[in-house]
């Protein structure tokens, strides 16, 4: 069981690439963190930093109370999970487990119990006398994760554990690996491009982008509150839409203005829009914010719809309001075809306004 | 469409087997003729032996009763089986470190490698003979590092194809699962390597167990390996040649390494493909 706090933290590759820059980050213990954005991001090297794989350029990087800036991957009491599953080939599923165990000398009848139970846990138990190659992808994932939890290491690292699983045993394993969190109680930090995995699993997600963090927040408050475009379109699918717009302010308040649409901006946002008065913003709405307009007293727009894509339960309608695309998301209880127009209403209560050069939030 | 291809086939399948003719028929030659008394051998060298010219295993009883050749036979097997083990061990560590530790001195390292397998021996035979006679090398002991030297050019750059396509992971879990490097290297990288270093092992064994010109340069007569042995022990005063202790000889002399590679030929084609398709 540990804390991570990572403080500072730079990594220039030796070619002189500077991929993270200066990052900061504190993860209790006992939590699953979840470092989340797009390749490149810099989030699989902080995860391999954590472990040791990678050299730190500069900062402090403590594991527990402990420094671990030149501590070797084996002494920092971490397991990690790789994405590639990197077993053994050689070894049958029980050796490639133990041979953690073996290399710290521990008592074999000792070994032989913790890898029984972990094998148990994960419903091995059948091909502990199986080599790695005579598995399926998800079996494979499964002693990869044994393999990791027969140590009882400190700190958990997950480096995209699932990206090469089918999408139906993706989504049991994160089921299991949520599961195994709350059983192990130890400090899990899990490395993903997949952002329904991100929301789905972690106490706390990290979003990521050229080696910064953009936000580090619980899965709800990123989702209600993104700090930035970037998170706001990251997190979230369909991703939210962008309108470009001019805040226009009249009697009775502040209005988004674009072609020749006027949307009412809530009351609370009055403060914060002051000092944007005819200048430009950015609108933020989920698709699911934008709904069908029943009530055709109320303000609506016409939304002409080029694709109604049905997917059980919802329509994704993708189409234009004014020149400007726009996705939505409205129940499945009435037919809605393509190359139609209908009648929508915006949820002002659910908007959210950024800064249209910093890209940050303005008031949401 | 079809018929192109039956006769393609068909046509290729003629021209490996006139191949196979022709690298089969010294082999055969040889073995029938070690059957044959040696005045027959001259004289008839390409007729089956029958009643009058077969003379059972005799040639082989005479072969093996002269001088040396059954203390060549172990010589051989010891200096054979000793610079493979060197060579396979030494060079798939090199060929690990090279490959994994990336600096300009590991890529100029490697080039050497490669340099050296391009220079034909015939080049260097003469300053090396005298270079290794003056540092004590010419004796059995002495030629192993010779031949690992001989040797490592083409290994290295076989294990180096091969580490190339194994995935780095699988080492950094062993680091992370407790391995030092060296541990690393025998527990987690070597048994990956095994169908390369099998491939290796099969090249080289041929390569030493036939060589003629290294040892009869280094051990001369003294320590004659099973080569050397055969070519001067069956050969006679004056020119004249035991020409039926000599076929007899060949045919012992082929019959372990051709035993060595049939057992690890499966090995030989899994590791080329292996190779092939990874890298």
């Amino acid at each position: 069981m540990a804390s991570i706090s990572l403080k500072n933290i730079k990594k220039t590759y030796e070619d002189g690439v500077t991929v993270i820059e200066d990052l900061n980050l504190e993860i209790k213990d006992k939590e699953f963190v979840i470092l989340v954005g797009p390749s490149g991001c810099g989030k699989s090297t902080t995860l391999r930093m954590i472990a040791g794989l990678e050299e730190i350029t500069d900062g402090e990087m403590y594991i527990g109370d402990k420094l671990v800036n030149d501590v070797s991957p084996k002494n920092r009491d971490i397991a990690m999970v790789f994405q590639s599953y990197a077993l053994y080939p050689h070894m049958n599923v029980y050796k490639n487990m133990a041979f953690g165990l073996k290399n710290r000398k521990v008592p074999k009848d000792i070994i032989d119990k913790k890898v029984h139970e972990a094998a148990k846990m994960l419903d091995i138990e059948q091909y502990l006398n199986r080599k790695p190659r005579a598995l399926s992808g998800g079996q494979r994932q499964r002693v990869a994760l044994g393999r990791a939890m027969v140590r009882e290491p400190a700190v958990f690292l997950l480096d995209e554990p699932l990206s090469n699983l089918d999408a139906k045993l993706r989504t049991e394993m994160r089921s299991r690996i949520s599961m195994l969190h709350k059983e192990l109680q130890t400090t899990f930090v899990y490395v993903t491009h997949d952002q329904t995995e991100a929301m789905t699993m972690g106490d706390r997600i990290v979003v990521m982008k050229d080696g910064k963090i953009m936000q580090n927040d619980t899965p709800q408050m990123l989702y209600n509150h993104p700090q930035n475009m970037f998170v706001a379109g990251f997190i979230g699918s369909p991703q939210m839409n962008f309108i470009y717009c001019k805040i226009v302010r009249n009697t009775d308040g502040y209005y988004a203005q674009f072609e020749n649409y006027n949307i009412k901006l809530p009351d609370r946002m009055n403060d914060a829009l002051s000092l944007y008065t005819d200048k430009e913003v950015v609108l933020g709405i989920r698709p699911e914010n934008i709904h069908l307009a029943k009530d055709t007293k109320k303000k609506s727009f016409e939304m002409y719809i080029d694709i109604a894509e049905m997917t059980g339960s919802d329509y994704y309608l993708y189409g234009k309001l004014g020149g400007k695309n726009i996705i939505a998301n409205v129940p499945s209880n009435m037919q809605i075809k393509s190359d139609t127009t209908c009648s929508m209403l915006i949820d002002t209560d659910r908007l959210h306004i950024f800064d249209k050069v910093s890209e940050n939030l303005i008031c949401d | 469409m079809k018929q192109r291809t039956k006769i393609f086939n068909g046509f290729s399948f003629s021209l490996l087997l006139l191949l196979s003719a022709l690298f089969l028929f010294p082999i055969y030659l040889v073995i029938i003729n070690s059957f044959k008394s040696k005045f027959n051998i001259v004289g008839t060298p390409f007729e089956f032996p029958n009643e009058d010219t077969f003379v059972g295993i005799e040639n082989y009883i005479n072969g093996i009763q002269s001088s040396g050749i059954v203390g060549a036979f172990f010589r051989t097997l010891f200096v054979t089986v000793a610079s493979v083990l060197a060579i396979v061990i030494f060079t798939s560590m090199t060929a690990w470190y090279i490959t994994r530790v990336k600096s300009k001195f590991n890529k100029i390292v490697y080039y050497l490698f490669l340099f050296s397998m391009i220079v034909p021996f015939q080049m260097v035979m003469f300053t090396m003979t005298s270079v290794c006679i003056n540092l004590g090398l010419n004796n059995v002991i002495g030629i192993i590092p010779v031949y690992l030297g001989f040797g490592s050019g083409l290994s290295v750059f076989m294990f180096s194809g091969f580490v190339k396509s194994l995935p780095k992971e699988i080492e950094e879990a062993a680091m992370i699962d407790g391995c030092s490097p060296l541990k690393t290297f025998f527990m987690v990288v070597f048994p990956m390597l095994k169908p390369t270093a099998i491939t290796v092992a099969i090249l080289n064994a041929m390569w030493i167990w036939n060589d003629f010109l290294l040892p009869y340069l280094l051990l001369g007569s003294t320590d004659k390996t099973l080569s050397v042995a055969i070519q001067l022990t069956m050969q006679g005063a004056y020119g004249s040649i035991d020409w039926g202790g000599f076929m007899a000889m060949l045919v012992l002399a082929i019959i372990p390494i051709i035993a060595f590679y049939l057992v690890c030929q499966k090995y030989i084609i899994k590791g080329v493909i292996d190779g092939a398709v990874k890298g």
